[in-house]
């Protein structure tokens, strides 16, 4: 468990000396990618309690759906419609049902550990 | 398997830590470009380099005080700091001054001369303010509105409809501006053809200015509030 967090601390980090800046009109691209990057993490953790991680679905996912939302960004610019707004909005509420899956499993465990205890 | 699960959590997690440092960064300073032409760098390359040059005059300066502070006997010490604080003063704007400059007087357009219906002519500290902003561009020393000396905090405000300077009432017109330069014909030729006179002009005033040879400013009587200084703790 620590060292995905460790190496979250580290890639904090490395993002902060590299005083890496974007353009501002990217910025709106890197956020929706943020959002897919934590969705798929989300699901990752939530999978992992459920027992039926993948890791193959994993890496694949985290790829493909930071690829696919700023596509869907890219494309709603030259459109003109704010599709950006689509991704966000998937992966908000997927996000948020991920974190409460994850809740129920951690206070369920805990409730089976304390029967046992 | 389980170690191949973990590395790859990892790496995960250090692409999104990247990814949400750097989108942090920008939305909280985002990039400025830099859009300044060729002429304008040398002119601001003209400018750091003329307070590069002032900044090593100051350090001279100090350097000579301190050395003089230090190198010769109380008494001589003591000479120096007197002599540094009416400097200061001096500076600050708190003892009378005297020498060559220009006067300007402000008054209304004479009426009779232009007819009865020209509205009634209003200052506004705007006006004063963007005058003193192009005296101080047009390289004026020191000034003095009305018999109140400007200083770097006097404030110009409009109470009740008249205008205050150093929280005093302007008195009514002429208002005259007596203003200290070096060179006072350059000074008299500039403001006269300065956009600031024209917006008193714009307004209904009549300014005039005049290059004296002796004017005499008065001092700022006022008390100087400080607020963001402190004094230096004494160490070594």
């Amino acid at each position: 468990m620590w060292l995905p967090v460790l190496s979250l601390i580290i890639g904090l980090f490395l993002g902060y000396i590299s005083e890496l800046r974007i353009p501002p009109e990217y910025s709106n691209y890197l956020s929706i990618a943020v959002l897919a990057a934590l969705d798929t993490l989300f699901g990752g953790i939530r999978a992992q309690l459920q027992g039926t991680f993948e890791d193959k679905v994993f890496i694949s996912g985290f790829f493909f759906n930071i690829l696919l939302a700023a596509a869907l960004a890219y494309l709603g610019v030259h459109l003109g419609i704010d599709l950006y707004l689509a991704a966000i909005f998937a992966f908000g509420v997927r996000l948020f049902n991920n974190i409460a899956v994850i809740r129920r499993l951690i206070i369920s465990k805990w409730n089976d550990n304390r029967k046992k205890a | 398997m389980k170690m191949n699960r973990q590395y790859m959590l990892a790496f995960v997690a250090l692409v999104l830590g990247m990814m949400l440092s750097v989108q942090f960064q920008t939305a909280n300073n985002p990039i400025e470009r830099d859009t300044r032409d060729i002429w304008e760098l040398r002119a601001d390359l003209e400018e750091e380099k003329k307070r590069q040059q002032m900044l090593n005059e100051e350090i001279r300066k100090n350097e000579d005080l301190l050395h003089q502070y230090s190198s010769k006997g109380q008494e001589s010490a003591n000479e120096a700091m007197e002599q540094a604080l009416a400097d200061l003063k001096k500076q600050a704007g708190l003892t009378e001054i005297s020498g060559q400059g220009i006067t300007i007087t402000i008054e209304p357009f004479n009426e009779g001369l232009v007819g009865g219906d020209t509205p009634v002519p209003h200052l506004y500290p705007d006006m004063l303010r963007r005058l003193i902003n192009e005296l101080n561009r047009y390289d004026a020393l020191e000034m003095s509105i009305d018999g109140q000396r400007v200083v770097s905090r006097t404030p110009i405000r409009e109470v009740n409809g008249s205008i205050y300077v150093n929280n005093e009432p302007l008195s009514s017109f002429p208002i005259e501006i007596n203003v200290l330069t070096d060179d006072s014909k350059k000074l008299h030729q500039k403001i006269i053809a300065s956009p600031a006179i024209e917006d008193f002009i714009r307004e209904n005033f009549y300014v005039e200015a005049a290059v004296s040879d002796q004017i005499m400013l008065p001092a700022y009587t006022e008390p100087l509030r400080v607020k963001y200084m402190k004094q230096v703790k004494e160490d070594s």
